[in-house]
Parts: structure tokens; C-alpha cells; sequence
């Protein structure tokens, strides 16, 4: 499955120490946490002998068949409830704020203007309103984080899908470019693929889809290989339901919440390494994320400290969040990661 | 010992395998980039035909794309990274080792302080019975976690450095000086060493949670032992070991991430001199970086799983010629002499 497992005598796949190497090895940002939990109960309800999650009825269980849907008590989590409408804020600004803060290369002001009334987050070096920077820098930084989650999650889906269901031949194969790009640090490769092959966001996000999709497709394996030794799959392969339906309607649906949690986490990083990326240099002149906001500010430091202030807080914060909300989706759906004492 | 040998011999056929991968798609990544070398080579100037085929045949490039791509697999088997294009046509492996160096100096601190520091405060979060301390190393790894390195850097410069005047914000020693001053040395490993030191406090939280609900810690805590004890004696060795897993990958990252800090502070190590090349398209350069940090990263992952053979008691029974004790049964026995 890693490395580590494929190069040693494995221990069992379902170990808790199996499961925090797996992690480890493969990291996905903080899911980490969540690699030595128990295994996801999948799609089903939580154990009924949960008590009070933190809006759950104080401590009361409630009657079989009726507990909180995880996705309730998802969403009733306090980290929830502050990180998710403060991702949706920077999502409306990123996609309604360009049209609101004028041209973000329109010069004429002063340069080096601390922020005032005139100029929220001040103006940069050559006289432009900071603030429309960096609304549109997040533009382009959150597009690049969610459809490299996306692309991510879809290569993962399949691939992991299809092997860790078949094994054989295809889970060697997976297995082994998983392997290369565990190797060398996603950021090194995108580093020289991007300085090689030019970089248009549209480069950047095929670069960071093909080297981050292994993390969501090693979970995906692991679940696929878990279901499908369940009883429901074997009946709907007894019943005669080809492979691709059974995968299709089965095994995805109940692999989903670990898909999700490593997906919020591959939000994270992909803002991460792009911001990385853009920092030193490596992305689009023309349409400058946060990264590059950052990389101009650095000359800066001492004359304009808000400049480099502003975008970093914002990467930050939406990094934050998705991680943030990974977490609670992943303990809304493993209610057993207890603390002992 | 014979299962010990095959699984050993299997690893390192395949990290050849895997390296040889790395090469091969690293050299066809270049040989598809588009640009000119000669012309960045010889600057912004016109150049004669003549010339430029003198240049292409002085360095090879006249050759068919798979006759360079053997011969330089051959070179690189032999520890000969080709030569730098520019002016002193350097060795690349000289140029990498000369700041090698340098990129250790912050690397090996940073690895070491974000090992230790992870397993202490992962140790006390998950032991606390203070939530606010609990809720605070692991709020704080979250948060820590979450923040571009490179950034923190900077807002570190510009509190420290330009602000404070503690530190200097530049550079590894006073100008013109050798050898590397100290405070220049304090803030760059500690951007280095804070994201790693998240995410192990992480892995370690719940690794010692884990470890702490196993059954030979209630089995330790029912015979009476100090709660100490069972911490550090029972739970600590278990759950270290996705610890050693952790570390040996984090290496990799560490010196990945070089990339950015030396870059924010200016650092003359590996990192930069990867901007550098990159910046002038100096290909031999990218090409020996990755190669280096390639070879480095697969080391230390046979070390890791070395190091994990040893210290997995489940590991090191299955690779013993005759079965010894069960880890718990020598625990328990050594846990009965402190007890009595």
C-alpha cells in the first residue's frame, strides 16, 4: 500500500499502526489524525453507543435507528459552523469580488500607501490598490485548489477504485507510480515541471493533479479493498452484477467520507504548493495568486509590510478552513477517536 | 536472517528501479521543455551558425536524445552530473556538494527539533487531562500546519529581524565572511522546522492516543505501575513507531521545503542554487539537484525501514531464526523487576 508496506512484511491492513504509517507515509496534510482512528464505518450510521458529540442531547442515547446522520452532526460541530461560512465568504469574494474592486493593474496612486479608508489593505509598490490584488489573487489560488481537488479526487476514485476492488496486476501498477510520486516531494517535481514546460494555471493544475492524485487514490484503494470483502458485495457478485456496476454502486458510495476528508486535505495543500510555486517565481505573469502577491512583497518587507501581510493571512485562513473542516468530517464520521485517559 | 536478506534485497531493487525511473522522466521532461540553452548560454546576443554548432557539439548536444539519455544514465551511475553551462563550465556535483553544506546546516536542526519537539508536545497533548492544553498543542499544530512556510519566514523576518533588530534578515554570515554566523542560522530552521513540527505533534497525538487504549497498558496500569512509568516504559515504545516512518519521510520534505526558506532568507544552499538553475535554464544543474535530493530521500527510506525492522518487535520476531519472546511477555518481565 506505501512504501513501507510494500516493502516489508505488512502488518495488517486494518491495524491501527498499519493505518498512522499509511498516513504518515502518504500524507495527507492532517488526515493524519484520522490515519490512526478506527476504520470508517463507512456511508453507515455511527455506533449507537456514541453519546453526546458536542450538540448532541447531553449525553442521552437515542433509540436504535434514530441517531444523528453523520452529516448532522457534521454540521452541528462548532469548528464547522465557524470554518464553513468562512470558506463560503472567501469563495463569494473570490468569484463575486473581481467584479466589485476595480482593475487590480490600474496604477495612479501612491506607492507604498498604507492602509487607509481610501485603500483597505493599502497600495504596492507601484501605486495599485492592494485590495483588488489580492481579491483577485484569490481568484485565481482558490480555482487552482478545488478543481486540483476535483481532478484529484475523480483520478482517485477510478484508479484506487479499480484497484483496490480487482488487486492483481492493476494494484501493482498503481501501487508503483504511487510509489514514484511519493518519492520525491510533490513540490520538487511540479517545481521542475512547471520551470520546464512554461506555467499557465492551466499547466500548474494538470502538474499538481498528476503528482497529488495518489494520496486520495491509496485511501480509495484501501476502502475498495475493504468493502469488497463485505457480505453486500459478495451477494451483488453472487446475484451476477458485473464489476463496474458493482464498483459504480457498492463500493464508491460507502467510500466516500475517507474520499472527502483526503479531498478537503488536497484543497489545502494544492493552495499550498501552488502559493510555493508562485512564490518562487513559477506561474502566470498576468494573473498573480498569492502566492506572487507574496513574491513581489518580499522586497518590501521593511517599507510595506502589508503587503506581505494580506495574502499570506489569507492562504492561511482558507487553508485553515479546509483543513479544519476535513477534521470534523472525518470525526463526525468516526465518532469512536475518543480521548483516553 | 534469510527472510531478513530477501526483503533487503527486494528493496533495494527497487529503489534502483525507482531511481532510475526518476531519471529517465526527469531527462525526457527537458529533452520536451521548450527554450533555447545555447542561446541562453551565450546571453542576449546574436549568434553566428557556425557558432551555435560549435557550442551544440562541445556539449553534446548534436547527439540523438536516446544516445544522451545512456550515456548520461552511465555518467550519473558514476557520480559525473555533467558540467554546469556558464561561464565556468563547474562540475554540477562540485557545484551541488559546495552547498550542500550549507542546506544541512539548516536541515539537520530542523529535523532534529521537529522529531524531538513532535514526540514531547504529541506525548503531552494526548496525555493531558487539561483540555485547554490538549485543545492548544492541537489547535496550534492545525493552525501551524496550515500556514504557508515560506510566509511565516517572512512575517518572522519582519518581527524579528526588521522590527526587533535581533536577527540578521539575510544571508548565512557578515558579508564577505566564511563559515556560518549563528544568529544567522536562527530563524531559517525554525521556519524549517515548524510545519514538520506540526504535523508530527499530529501523527504523535493520536499515535500515543492509540497506544494508550491497548490492552498492556491496562494490563500495566491493573499491576499497580506508576502512570509515568506505563507512559514512558509501555505506551512511548509503541507509539513511536509510526514516529520512525514519520521522520523518514520528513526528511525528504525538509529538504524539499529548503527550496522556499533558503529563498526567503536568502540562503546559499541547494535550494537556491535549484532557483538559480531553473532561473537561467541551466538543465544539468536542475537535472543534478533532483538527482541528489533523489538519492538522499531513497537512502533514508531503506535506512527507515531498516531502523523500523529493528524496533518493531512483530517485525523483528517474524525475522528471527527462532521465536523468541512476545514483546509484551519481555515488557511485563522487565515492568515485574521495576516493581518489585
Amino acid at each position: 500500500m506505501t512504501q513501507q508496506e510494500t516493502h516489508m512484511v505488512p502488518p495488517p491492513e486494518t491495524g491501527p499502526t498499519a493505518n498512522a504509517v499509511t498516513e504518515a507515509a502518504n500524507r495527507p496534510g492532517l488526515a493524519g489524525a484520522a490515519g490512526t482512528t478506527a476504520p470508517p464505518d463507512g456511508a453507515g450510521t455511527p455506533p449507537p453507543a456514541q453519546p453526546d458529540t458536542p450538540a448532541g442531547a447531553a449525553g442521552r442515547r437515542r433509540p436504535p435507528g434514530t441517531e444523528r446522520s453523520p452529516w448532522r452532526v457534521f454540521l452541528r460541530k462548532p469548528s464547522t459552523m465557524v470554518f464553513l461560512p468562512l470558506l463560503g465568504l472567501f469563495v463569494l469574494i473570490a468569484a463575486l469580488g473581481p467584479l466589485l474592486v476595480g482593475d487590480p493593474s490600474a496604477t495612479g496612486n501612491a506607492e507604498l500607501l498604507a492602509p487607509s479608508a481610501a485603500h483597505p489593505l493599502g497600495t504596492d509598490h507601484l501605486g495599485r490598490d492592494y485590495l483588488a490584488r489580492v481579491v483577485n489573487g484569490g481568484q485565481i489560488s482558490l480555482l487552482v485548489g478545488f478543481t486540483v481537488a476535483v481532478l484529484c479526487m475523480t483520478i482517485g476514485l477510478v484508479v484506487g477504485g479499480l484497484a483496490g476492488y480487482h488487486g492483481g496486476w492493476m494494484d501493482t501498477l498503481m501501487v508503483k507510480l504511487a510509489e514514484f510520486f511519493q518519492v520525491l516531494p510533490g513540490i520538487v517535481l511540479a517545481l521542475v515541471a512547471a520551470a520546464l514546460l512554461g506555467a499557465n494555471v492551466f499547466i500548474i493544475v494538470a502538474i499538481l493533479s498528476i503528482t497529488m492524485w495518489p494520496a486520495v487514490a491509496r485511501i480509495v484503494r484501501a476502502e475498495a479493498m475493504r468493502i469488497s470483502q463485505l457480505g453486500y458485495v459478495e451477494s451483488a457478485r453472487a446475484a451476477g452484477f458485473r464489476s463496474g456496476r458493482i464498483i459504480w454502486s457498492d463500493v464508491l458510495p460507502n467510500a466516500l467520507p475517507p474520499v472527502l476528508v483526503a479531498t478537503s486535505m488536497t484543497v489545502g495543500r494544492a493552495i499550498l504548493i501552488e502559493s510555493g510555486l508562485a512564490y518562487l517565481g513559477i506561474g502566470d505573469p498576468s494573473h498573480p495568486s498569492w502566492g506572487a502577491l507574496l513574491n513581489s512583497a518580499q522586497a518590501y518587507m521593511r517599507d510595506g509590510w502589508w503587503l506581505a501581510v494580506a495574502p499570506g493571512l489569507c492562504i492561511f485562513l482558507v487553508v485553515l478552513a479546509v483543513n479544519m473542516l476535513g477534521d470534523a468530517l472525518n470525526d463526525a464520521y468516526n465518532p469512536t477517536v475518543g480521548r483516553v485517559k | 536472517m534469510k527472510a531478513r536478506l530477501i526483503h533487503y534485497g527486494r528493496l533495494l531493487l527497487s529503489s534502483l528501479i525507482l531511481f532510475i525511473a526518476v531519471i529517465t522522466v526527469l531527462f525526457f521532461l527537458l529533452e520536451l521543455a521548450p527554450g533555447d540553452p545555447i542561446q541562453t548560454l551565450v546571453g542576449d546576443v546574436p549568434l553566428s551558425e557556425a557558432f551555435r554548432a560549435q557550442i551544440t557539439a562541445a556539449y553534446g548536444l548534436d547527439k540523438p536524445v536516446w544516445e544522451r539519455y545512456v550515456l548520461y544514465l552511465g555518467n550519473v551511475f558514476t557520480g559525473n552530473l555533467g558540467f554546469s553551462f556558464g561561464t565556468n563550465n563547474e562540475p554540477v556535483l562540485d557545484l551541488i556538494l559546495s552547498r550542500a553544506g550549507n542546506t544541512l546546516a539548516l536541515a539537520v536542526p530542523a529535523f532534529l527539533i521537529s522529531t524531538i519537539g513532535g514526540i514531547i508536545l504529541g506525548s503531552i497533548a494526548a496525555r493531558t487531562r487539561r483540555r485547554w492544553l490538549d485543545g492548544g498543542i492541537s489547535g496550534g499544530a492545525v493552525a501551524l500546519f496550515s500556514v504557508p512556510n515560506f510566509w511565516f519566514g517572512m512575517l518572522l523576518i519582519m518581527v524579528f529581524s526588521i522590527w526587533l533588530g535581533w536577527f540578521p534578515t539575510q544571508g548565512k554570515s557578515p558579508y564577505g565572511q566564511p563559515g556560518i554566523g549563528l544568529e544567522y542560522l536562527v530563524l531559517p530552521v525554525i521556519t524549517m522546522a515548524t510545519s514538520e513540527l506540526a504535523y508530527k505533534t499530529r501523527i504523535m497525538r493520536s499515535s500515543m492516543i492509540e497506544s494508550l487504549g491497548q490492552d498492556f497498558v491496562d494490563t500495566a496500569r491493573s499491576k499497580g505501575l506508576s502512570s509515568s512509568h506505563v507512559l514512558w516504559r509501555h505506551a512511548l515504545p509503541n507509539a513511536l513507531l509510526p514516529m520512525v516512518t514519520v521522520s523518514g519521510y520528513s526528511l525528504g520534505y525538509i529538504l524539499a521545503g529548503s527550496v522556499l526558506v533558503e529563498r526567503v532568507f536568502g540562503w546559499p544552499g541547494m535550494g537556491l542554487l535549484f532557483i538559480d538553475a531553473i532561473n537561467r535554464q541551466n538543465n544539468m544543474v536542475i537535472l543534478g539537484v533532483v538527482i541528489v535530493l533523489t538519492v538522499v530521500i531513497i537512502l533514508v527510506n531503506i535506512l527507515t525501514d531498516v531502523v523500523y525492522g529493528l524496533v518493531d518487535p512483530r517485525l523483528r520476531a517474524q525475522f528471527s531464526p527462532q521465536r523468541t519472546l512476545p514483546p509484551e511477555g519481555r515488557q511485563d518481565r522487565q515492568s515485574d523487576e521495576v516493581a518489585a
